[in-house]
């Protein structure tokens, strides 16, 4: 493990004054679409083993690896085939993609165009959610740029008669357009809502085409890898979760921001030296990568930020897209609760059943908790609500409910005390939960590491 | 909440000027018909084009872009009223949208929402009787390492209090066309 510069972000000097947007010429000068040359004289097999060997898990929060991806493409080509980039970054907590578009747009059309190579993709949407339109204005200027180099369009990538498009699709104010297949209705100018599976993407996927999808950060790794090759990737963060990962710090700490370092980092690590520690009082909860993952409690600031130590060692869904949002001693748990629930009440795009009305009824519920009105009941349940929605209990197409079931699974085990002491009469330790399924269900709460 | 129907017994489908005028059309057509391989595609682009131009989107805009990309006009709406950022309805000149998602509100975003409450005299949705502001409340905007945020029109405001929002308040120019995101340094190229 060893992190001794930083890589995505070399270009973007830490000092935010000093930060601006870099041009074509000046991604060149350091360096810019040296790997696209080189992916241009590789098989496309090559190109994915290439990214398979490096152990490149996508960013956009499932820590799916990349290459592999990549290689449920069909080989044989009979049509036309698809990437889409997935810049539809909405979860709350989560603010890296920005981050990187806004100063270094290239490194992102350099991975477009690899990917494309790579999975023989003849376009390229970037889907970037609407309310970012400073972001998009960049990347339309970027492709002016890159459109007059020669990299995209006209006689193929740098002359290569190997053709590829590139455009900017603007999202319009859904979150659940980041959903991989909400993306896809979205850009075929549909409502967002997500296609049940199979069909995958790769096979039928935007305008029953074969498609990849990546996240902006995965596709910004890749001409890295290709300079510096897979093992030099998998000299930073863990044998499972290899490689640098941007961390978005957010909420109570000093200098929130993002911050670039390996996977595989300590919590506290990310607070104290990164973010430089907590502000308003000590630490007492975190979101560990966007609200859909659930929170790390009190005792867990020695949790390892990877794919894998947060899931099973930290109680979490996983580590998401690694936005922190840290919590200081004075936080309402059961306020922080029902914002994160309203967000999804709000965002639900009324599919299905269990999410639409599961989500509202929870946030009904957490409203009447917070007035001072909670019962007993009414925790009980939120816990059985929780245990019937999203993909994993198979009610649900996507996997927003899973965020909503993750967010207030975590909070009221993590902080029970603080959700039974809103609502009198609950049992203070274990409670018996009957599922409507008929099944008994004991729930025991994660202990009361609030105090 | 998209899945919410709304009560269009007294939507007007205005007669007169069409709203998708040739020039629009010749954008749709030579920028856009390009880029997709089917019409319906173009649809979430043409809705943000004329609801550039006009501000917000009346029943007869989107009945003429169903036209155009020879959809339904049922389709078209389905799509419109599907997505937070179209205004079915009439808004003001400037579009006060505060975030209110977790990291805000840990950063006293509520403050921001009711400072502009009270000084504007309008609840969150509600519309001012000069015209000029409406307010809302909405999800997570991407920036929550400079929270709390404020976004006007598409300019988004970072590490706001109430008296820096007061200042970009005073500031704004009669027409929102006139706005310049103070982060571009080239010229824009539309989108």
């Amino acid at each position: 493990m060893a992190f001794t510069e930083p890589v995505l972000t070399k270009r973007i000097p830490l000092d935010a004054s000093q930060r601006k947007l870099i041009g074509y010429d000046d991604y060149v000068a350091t360096g810019g679409y040296k790997s696209l040359k080189q992916a241009l004289e590789m098989p496309p097999a090559d190109i994915i083993k290439t990214v398979t060997d490096s152990g490149l898990r996508g960013r956009g929060g499932a820590g799916f690896s990349a290459g592999q991806k990549w290689s449920f493409i069909p080989k044989e080509k009979k049509g036309p085939h698809y990437l889409c980039v997935n810049a539809d970054e909405s979860e709350p907590g989560t603010f890296k993609d920005r981050y990187l578009i806004d100063h270094d747009p290239h490194l992102l059309l350099e991975g477009i165009a690899i990917a494309c190579l790579a999975t023989q993709c003849d376009i390229a949407y970037i889907f970037i959610r609407g309310e970012y339109h400073y972001s998009a204005k960049v990347l339309e200027h970027a492709l002016k740029e890159a459109y007059a180099h020669g990299i995209f369009g006209g006689d193929g990538v740098l002359g290569s008669g190997k053709k590829v498009e590139c455009y900017v699709h603007r999202g319009a104010g859904a979150y659940i357009c980041g959903e991989e297949t909400g993306l896809l209705e979205a850009l075929e100018g549909k409502r967002g809502w997500p296609r049940n599976k199979p069909p995958f993407p790769a096979i039928a996927g935007a305008f029953a085409r074969p498609t990849v999808i990546n996240n902006v950060e995965t596709l910004m790794c890749v001409p890295h890898i290709l300079e510096r090759g897979p093992a030099w990737f998998k000299t930073m963060g863990t044998p499972s979760s290899p490689g640098p990962k941007l961390f978005g710090m957010s909420g109570h700490v000093n200098n929130p921001g993002v911050y670039e370092d390996e996977l595989g980092i300590t919590l506290d690590y990310a607070i104290n030296k990164l973010a430089g520690g907590m502000k308003g009082g000590a630490y007492k909860a975190s979101v560990c990568g966007g609200i859909s993952m659930g929170i790390l409690g009190t005792n867990q600031l020695d949790i390892k930020l990877d794919f894998d130590d947060v899931r099973f060692r930290g109680g979490c869904l996983g580590l998401g897209t690694a936005g922190m949002i840290v919590m200081n001693e004075h936080t309402d748990m059961v306020k922080a609760l029902r914002n994160c629930v309203r967000f999804y009440a709000h965002e639900s795009c009324g599919q299905c059943t269990p999410c639409r009305e599961g989500s509202n009824w929870m946030r009904k519920i957490l409203d009447r908790i917070l007035d001072g009105d909670g019962k007993a009941a009414d925790l009980q349940m939120l816990m059985e609500l929780e245990k019937t929605m999203g993909i994993m209990p198979g009610t649900t197409i996507c996997g927003l409910a899973d965020g909503t079931a993750w967010a207030t699974r975590t909070f009221i085990n993590k902080f029970y005390d603080e959700f039974a002491l809103r609502c009198p009469e609950a049992p203070t330790k274990t409670i018996p939960l009957k599922v409507s399924s008929g099944r008994l269900n004991v729930l025991t709460p994660m202990g009361s590491n609030t105090r | 909440m998209p899945w919410i129907s709304e009560d269009r017994r007294h939507t007007r489908v205005a007669e007169g000027q069409p709203l998708l005028t040739e020039s629009l059309k010749a954008v749709l057509r030579d920028k856009y018909f390009p880029r997709y391989p089917s019409k319906r595609a173009v649809l979430l682009p043409a809705l943000h084009l004329l609801q550039h131009e006009y501000n917000w989107l009346p029943t007869q805009a989107v009945q003429e872009i169903a036209e155009f990309l020879e959809i339904a006009p049922a389709e078209a709406l389905d799509t419109a009223s599907f997505y937070e950022e179209y205004w079915l309805k009439p808004k003001g000149k400037y579009l006060l949208q505060v975030c209110r998602s977790l990291t805000c509100e840990l950063c006293q975003s509520e403050q921001l929402r009711d400072h502009l409450s009270q000084k504007l005299n309008v609840d969150p949705g509600e519309t001012t009787a000069d015209k000029r502001f409406t307010l809302v409340e909405l999800e997570c905007l991407g920036a929550c390492g400079t929270a709390p945020v404020v976004m006007v029109n598409e300019v988004l405001h970072e590490n706001v209090t109430t008296d820096r929002l007061d200042q970009i308040i005073a500031a704004l120019p009669e027409d929102p066309h006139d706005m310049k995101d103070p982060g571009m340094t080239w010229d824009n190229d539309g989108h």
